[in-house]
């Protein structure tokens, strides 16, 4: 049923549509969508290649002051080695010669908290290295500790897992970089350097991206006038596949040009950059060998160059000892690079079609439309719409994009765009195939598997949700009856179980179903029965589940169904009986009907919340045995907060998510088939 | 069917309701029974079966009927006493109530919509509303913290979590009134409107009274999402006399020991104003709908 | 005209304001997170009052979290800095924490010697993860025996005599149990596991689940849960407390809370955990949860907070937190205290610390439990051999570490 909303607004389509066309050719939804659907695209491509060119010259800068400090330690090992822990005072010196005047440099010692040489301005006079630290440089020495942590934790688990080089943003173009160095082996303290940062300039061309805005846009125009020309004249709010096709075409010309274009200008900037490196470290060589020589000692980056290492300290290998490029290395590292980008210049042409599919299939005309057509009934709906976009979507949306990654506890600093993994989570999850595992005793279920779990959260949902609705619908029906006496006390003890919080009164079922000393084994020997070991099989587990789960939830059902009841009127009771109608035809025919609008929805609500029921299977079985009884949502509870993967745990709930909304949708177009045969 | 013979069977039938509402209400009840036990009993000790040596069918139904050793009041004082009970329960209360009206206030329009009006994306919003619940909230901890206390600034705040759990209330409430108001006849509407009524008069003066049950069940609903809930209220509130009541509850289990005859009998006191919403909106879980009111 | 002849007074009160409100900014207001309730609730409610009466520029405060709470909400709180400037909790998290990042503040930087020369040995281990200390040790809690003087007028010293004493006990069909404790509960198993030289990770943090010194720990369990037949089945924590109460177990392995959930009319009795004959003596080593005050990363006054965190470990409120919130101090001044020494249940506790052993406070510990607990419920249902059970523990929890642990 519908009552009409704002029928003042509506006109003929064909006044509409006639119109739309007189507009300009470039005004029209076609040629405003190319335009549009271009900008985004080679906007986005735009920002991308400009990211990218800023992001090259940050590690290319980042890498020589990397290098540097890779000197500065080697530096300060060789003098350690040499002098022991005694003879500081050289160091002082040679950081001074070697960094001259880069920025401020600092060598710290961790045994004994030392500053051992610093060319920063504050540190002179009286504060002059070599010196402990003082009182607020905690941080320092807090520095220090977590690199010789991450470099005892990578050692330790024999994975690259933490940075060992730490780059930190400063502010204002200031930039601080620390690395360990290392005498005999282990961490003897870190080499830290605070520099500006100076950035050659260096944008893609603006020029190219509007001139390829333009170009689209002149185009897809001028097919819509040649049209107009040909005496075919577009309805808008049409979809017209043609112009679409051939708008496509020139979008894709378009954006892969331009797409081309950047990424020979990205390859030539980044080799100007490699080669300003290796200038550097050429320079650096030299200098850190003229001066180790004239303190006796060898301070040298070695045929492999050990100074050009990336955030864990690997070498890196594009910079050979002697200053000469790597080709092959160099090449290989630009082409990820670059397929990276392409990835991504596609994505954005999938968005930018997007877009001009919007306008050029009339959808936006449409859309258009709908909204000035219906903008009561969008005003009613858009308070609660707006509440659940902050409160459920965005979080969902963070759900959903941390399932595509591998984000633990361990990696939660890092930033989630360098821990995308795709779709392995889910093909781990659903790959599970493994549902007998062979033991000593022949093949066993395996427990632990996806599919297993699966199977026992559908049984318990169907279980559970029949059970309260069959009991609610029956303690409804009795309690509606007329005339009956109590009702009242009824209603009131039969809500209790709802009332009372489910933590404790899951608790008492589960001290109730206790082997020796529960009631229920109580009550089954007082009339001659064996007690039953409850929690020690899968099947007596899973009743005891859904025994408690049952007492929980019929008091809900029954209140939904009893509101229910209320909206059927009398007459037609009256009127069946009159017919000679039995009661139970009368609860078939009648009564079911009439409360399908409020059983449906609450069922689908009691499936929703049972499938992810985690309070009484947590609390009444705990998954027992073996975790055999376990149900989808405490797996994920498990892989979050035990195991610590987040990641994993995201891709779960998705997976979990998924099964509810098929079940939903098939749920609706059932009931909505079977609401158009009886109406 | 009717006289003598129609009173003694409808009484006979009633009987029949009768047993059977019984035997349910005695079901509902027994473990409801055994946290009175626990509560009333002035100990801490969850309940457990005590038997004698070689027990008879009479020692048994001894230990299975739930009447504790001692009767003490001794809990229940303790709760009020060393801890702000009430004030925490207050605090529920405000939530919840907060909750309950912002809920039902919001549902409704949206319902009303849903029912009334045919528009694009009718459907896909329904479905949406039911989707929301279908992600399991277990991961969603942080990105609510983030939202409501960085992005909104609503930490340690009431309005914080009565947002929260009006949005969480709302699907489900939408349906129900949706589900509602497809029942109440459109002519009812169109004569209004006919009458020269406004769309608000019609809403409110009529629409929503012949509703009372499905906003009676859906206020019920609201209350009791927000009444209940634990983890959100005690990660958003940072002062101790702003924690709600189930927060406050909490204390007394977990970690390595736990006191259950204070956890009982704090249960007990939490669920009396439940008890006494029930009761309240009882008395309109009737028919809005009399014989004959459309015709004519 | 009448305004001007009140800018005097109204300038002279704006200042006295500006001066006061000046004044006390200059204070800073440390806020405490803890999940302490009852009397070990009021001894620190004390000793933060004696702390502020003493203290002149900063002021504590106090806010009571629950227990099952507490973690979730740090987690949440402080690496988005908010939350408070100290927290109390147990050593368990402290490795999950520190992997996370931005929660717990290193304070070696701020430790003197005299800070660490007042602590038990083994204390400052379980505040240390990879080389860096993270907090102080504030109370300690191990398990150990506890018993019925009415029943069990000697406690047993050697294994040899628990059974003998808890066989004499039992009698399983009234309800009667000669020992309970918390068999599968791998926290208290772990008593058994030490003294026979097992252990869960080495010191890597790889799982060595599997070990046979942990099969054997598991089948001396098992001898005296099937053979000797004196413990009760399907053990909880409410189980054994009702039990002891009731009068119906004799010995109980519990720590200092279950003190709290004893009734007053049950005179009991503390002593260290046995010696196993089977290993010629080894005494049981139970497992420590040390509870550790903490810096938070997000404090805006980690010295002040590291300051109430030195006082906290003190002696005068060590003193405090042992006579009135009973708790078990890491400070070893205090038990030089008669008062303390003379306790019999501080004193028991202190016995039974020599033979106690630190928790391990890896990240990887939270993953073990769930596989663990798993395999000790099929071990004692007799769903499966300990070797097999422990088998597949050691895989499950080896395919969770080998998940965290990715190579960049």
């Amino acid at each position: 049923m519908s009552l009409v909303a704002g029928s003042a607004y509506l006109e003929d389509p064909a006044v509409l549509a006639a119109r739309a066309a007189r507009r300009p050719a470039w005004l029209q939804p076609a040629a405003i969508g190319a335009l549009l659907g271009a900008l985004l695209a080679l906007a986005l491509s735009w920002w991308f290649v400009s990211q990218q060119r800023a992001e090259r010259a940050e590690d290319a800068w980042n890498r020589g002051v990397i290098m540097q400090l890779m000197a500065v330690a080697d530096a300060a090992a060789a003098v350690e080695r040499r002098d022991g822990t005694g003879a500081e005072q050289a160091l002082q010196g040679l950081l001074a010669e070697l960094t001259d005047g880069d920025g401020h440099f600092r060598v710290v010692r961790l045994s004994g908290s030392r500053l051992l040489a610093s060319t920063a301005p504050a540190d002179r006079d009286e504060a002059a290295a070599p010196r402990r630290l003082s009182r607020d440089e905690k941080w320092l020495f807090d520095l220090a500790q977590g690199l010789r942590a991450a470099v005892e934790t990578n050692v330790s688990e024999s994975v690259f897992r933490r940075r060992q080089v730490n780059v930190e943003a400063l502010g204002q173009d200031q930039m601080r970089i620390s690395l360990p160095y290392f005498v005999d082996g282990q961490v003897a303290g870190i080499v830290l350097a605070e520099r500006e940062r100076v950035l050659q300039p260096s944008r893609p061309s603006a020029v190219a991206a509007t001139a390829g805005v333009g170009l689209a846009w002149l185009a897809v125009g001028g097919l819509v006038l040649l049209r107009r020309r040909q005496g075919v004249s577009p309805d808008p709010a049409a979809r017209n596949w043609g112009l679409f096709g051939a708008g496509v075409l020139v979008l894709a010309a378009i954006t892969a040009g331009h797409g081309l274009l950047e990424l020979g200008g990205l390859e030539r900037w980044q080799r100007e950059l490699t080669d300003g490196l290796s200038d550097r470290f050429l320079e650096l060589r030299e200098e850190a060998a003229y001066l180790g020589g004239s303190l006796g000692v060898a301070i040298d980056p070695g045929r492999d160059n050990r100074w050009d290492v990336d955030l864990f300290q690997r070498e890196l290998g594009v910079i050979g000892g002697d200053g000469r490029l790597r080709e092959a290395v160099l090449d290989a590292d630009i082409d990820a690079r670059a397929a990276g980008l392409r990835k991504a210049i596609t994505g954005n042409l999938g968005l930018g079609l997007l877009l001009f599919a919007f306008f050029a299939l009339g959808a936006a005309t449409r859309t258009g439309r709908a909204l000035r057509d219906n903008r009561h009934a969008y005003m009613y709906v858009l308070p609660a719409m707006f509440g659940m976009l902050i409160l459920v979507f965005f979080p969902f949306a963070y759900g959903i994009t941390l399932s595509f990654t591998e984000q633990t506890a361990l990696n939660v600093g890092e930033p989630i765009t360098e821990l995308f993994v795709g779709f392995s989570n889910y093909l781990r999850i659903l790959g599970d195939f493994q549902v007998f595992r062979s033991t000593a005793e022949g093949a066993v279920i395996n427990y632990q598997n996806f599919y297993w779990t699966l199977f026992i959260t559908i049984c318990w949902t169907v279980t559970n949700v029949t059970v309260g609705v069959t009991f609610g619908m029956l303690l409804a029906l009795a309690l509606n009856t007329r005339g009956l006496r109590f009702t009242n006390l009824y209603r009131v003890l039969l809500i209790l179980p709802w009332a009372i919080p489910n933590y404790i009164t899951a608790l008492i079922w589960r001290g109730m179903f206790h082997q020796q000393f529960g009631v229920i084994n109580q009550a089954i020997q007082m009339f001659g029965g064996e007690p039953v070991a409850w929690f020690d099989g899968v099947f007596s587990a899973f009743m005891t589940g859904l025994i408690t789960n049952g007492w929980l939830s019929f008091p809900f059902m029954m209140v939904v169904i009893l509101g229910g009841l209320q909206s059927i009127s009398q007459d037609m009771y009256e009127a069946a009986t009159i017919d000679g109608a039995s009661k139970w035809q009368q609860f078939w025919q009648i009564t079911l009907p009439s409360l399908k609008p409020t059983i449906i929805p609450a069922v689908i609500i009691s499936v929703v919340w049972t499938f992810n029921m985690f309070n009484v299977i947590y609390l009444v079985s705990g998954g027992e045995p073996a975790g055999a009884n376990e149900i989808l949502i405490t797996k994920a509870y498990k892989i979050a907060f035990e195991e610590y993967r987040y990641g994993y745990a995201a891709a779960y709930s998705v997976v979990i998510f998924l099964i509810l909304m098929v079940y939903g949708v098939l749920q609706t177009r059932l009931t909505r088939a079977t609401e158009a045969t009886t109406s | 069917m009717s006289g003598q013979g129609g009173r003694r069977g409808r009484r006979m039938q009633h009987l029949g309701l009768h047993v059977f509402l019984v035997a349910f209400s005695l079901i509902a009840v027994y473990p409801v029974l055994w946290v009175f036990t626990v509560a009333f009993s002035g100990q801490q000790n969850l309940a457990f079966v005590e038997l004698p040596p070689d027990p008879g069918f009479l020692d048994r139904l001894r230990a299975v009927a739930p009447w504790p050793a001692q009767f003490s009041l001794r809990n229940f004082v303790d709760v009020l006493d060393q801890q702000p009970f009430l004030r925490w329960m207050l605090n529920s209360a405000i939530v919840a109530g907060l909750t309950t009206v912002l809920g039902v206030f919001l549902a409704c329009t949206a319902a009303y919509a849903f029912s009334r009006f045919q528009f694009p994306g009718r459907r896909a919003g329904m479905m949406s509303f039911l989707v929301s619940q279908m992600f399991p909230g277990t991961l969603l901890l942080v990105p609510i913290y983030i939202i409501i206390t960085q992005w909104l600034g609503l930490g340690n705040s009431f309005i914080g979590l009565v947002l929260v759990y009006s949005v969480t209330a709302i699907p489900f409430c939408v349906w129900m009134m949706k589900g509602y108001f497809d029942t109440i006849p459109i002519e009812i509407e169109e004569s209004a409107i006919m009458d020269g009524a406004s769309r608000q008069v019609i809403f409110f003066k009529i629409i929503l009274p012949l509703a009372k049950p499905a906003v009676a069940v859906t206020a019920l609903f609201s209350f009791m999402t927000a009444w209940n809930e634990f983890i959100l209220a005690a990660t958003f509130l940072e002062e101790e006399l702003k924690y709600t009541a189930p927060v406050g509850l909490r204390f007394f289990v977990g970690g390595f020991s736990s006191e259950w005859g204070y956890f009982a009998a704090g249960s007990i006191i939490i669920s009396i104003p439940v008890v006494f919403l029930f009761l309240y909106l009882q008395k309109y879980l009737v028919s809005g709908l009399t014989a004959g009111g459309v015709k004519g | 005209m009448s305004m001007r002849k009140h800018i005097p007074a109204v300038t002279a009160l704006v200042t006295l304001v500006g001066l006061f409100v000046w004044g006390s900014a200059s204070a800073a207001e440390l806020v405490v997170w803890h999940a302490y309730r009852g009397a070990e609730r009021a001894a620190f409610e004390k000793v933060a009052e004696i702390y502020n009466a003493q203290s002149s520029g900063t002021k504590v405060k106090l806010l009571a979290v629950p227990f099952d709470a507490y973690a979730d909400k740090i987690t949440a709180a402080v690496p988005r800095g908010r939350g408070p400037d100290v927290f109390i909790f147990a050593q368990d998290r402290l490795g999950g924490w520190v992997e996370g990042g931005q929660t717990i503040e290193p304070i070696d930087f701020f430790i003197e010697d005299e800070t660490l020369e007042q602590f038990l040995p083994n204390m400052m281990d379980a505040m240390t993860y990879r080389g860096t200390v993270y907090g102080l040790p504030f109370n300690y809690k191990s398990i150990t025996l506890i018993y019925n003087k009415a029943l069990v007028p000697t406690p047993p010293a050697t294994s040899g005599e628990l059974v003998e004493v808890a066989k004499r006990l039992t009698n399983v069909p009234t309800g009667k149990f000669g020992l309970a404790y918390e068999f599968s509960n791998y926290f208290f198993h772990a008593a058994l596991m030490n003294a026979f030289g097992g252990a869960v990770f080495d010191a890597n943090a790889n799982p060595t689940i599997d070990r046979q010194e942990n099969i054997d720990a598991i089948n001396l369990m098992l001898r005296w849960y099937r053979d000797d037949g004196f413990l009760p089945a399907d053990p909880s924590a409410a189980l054994i407390s009702t039990l002891f109460n009731t009068g119906n177990a004799a010995m109980v392995f519990s720590g200092p809370w279950f003190l709290a959930e004893i009734q007053p009319g049950v005179d009991y009795g503390l002593a260290p955990l046995p010696k196993l004959d089977e290993l010629d003596g080894e005494p049981m080593r139970p497992w420590l949860t040390i509870e550790g005050v903490y810096v938070s990363a997000a404090s805006k006054h980690k010295e002040e907070a590291y300051d109430f965190a030195t006082f906290l470990v003190s002696k005068e409120a060590a003193l405090v937190m042992a006579l009135e919130g009973r708790q078990l101090p890491t400070n070893r001044h205090a038990y030089e205290d008669d008062r303390v020494a003379t306790d019999p249940v501080l004193a028991a506790f202190r016995k039974q610390l020599e033979t106690a052993v630190p928790m391990p406070n890896f990240a990887e510990m939270t993953l073990m439990w769930s596989p663990v607990t798993t395999a000790m419920n099929r071990i004692t249902r007799g769903s499966a051999t300990p070797e097999a059970a422990l088998a597949t523990a050691q895989e499950q929890v080896a395919a969770g570490i080998a998940a965290l642990r990715r190579s960049n």
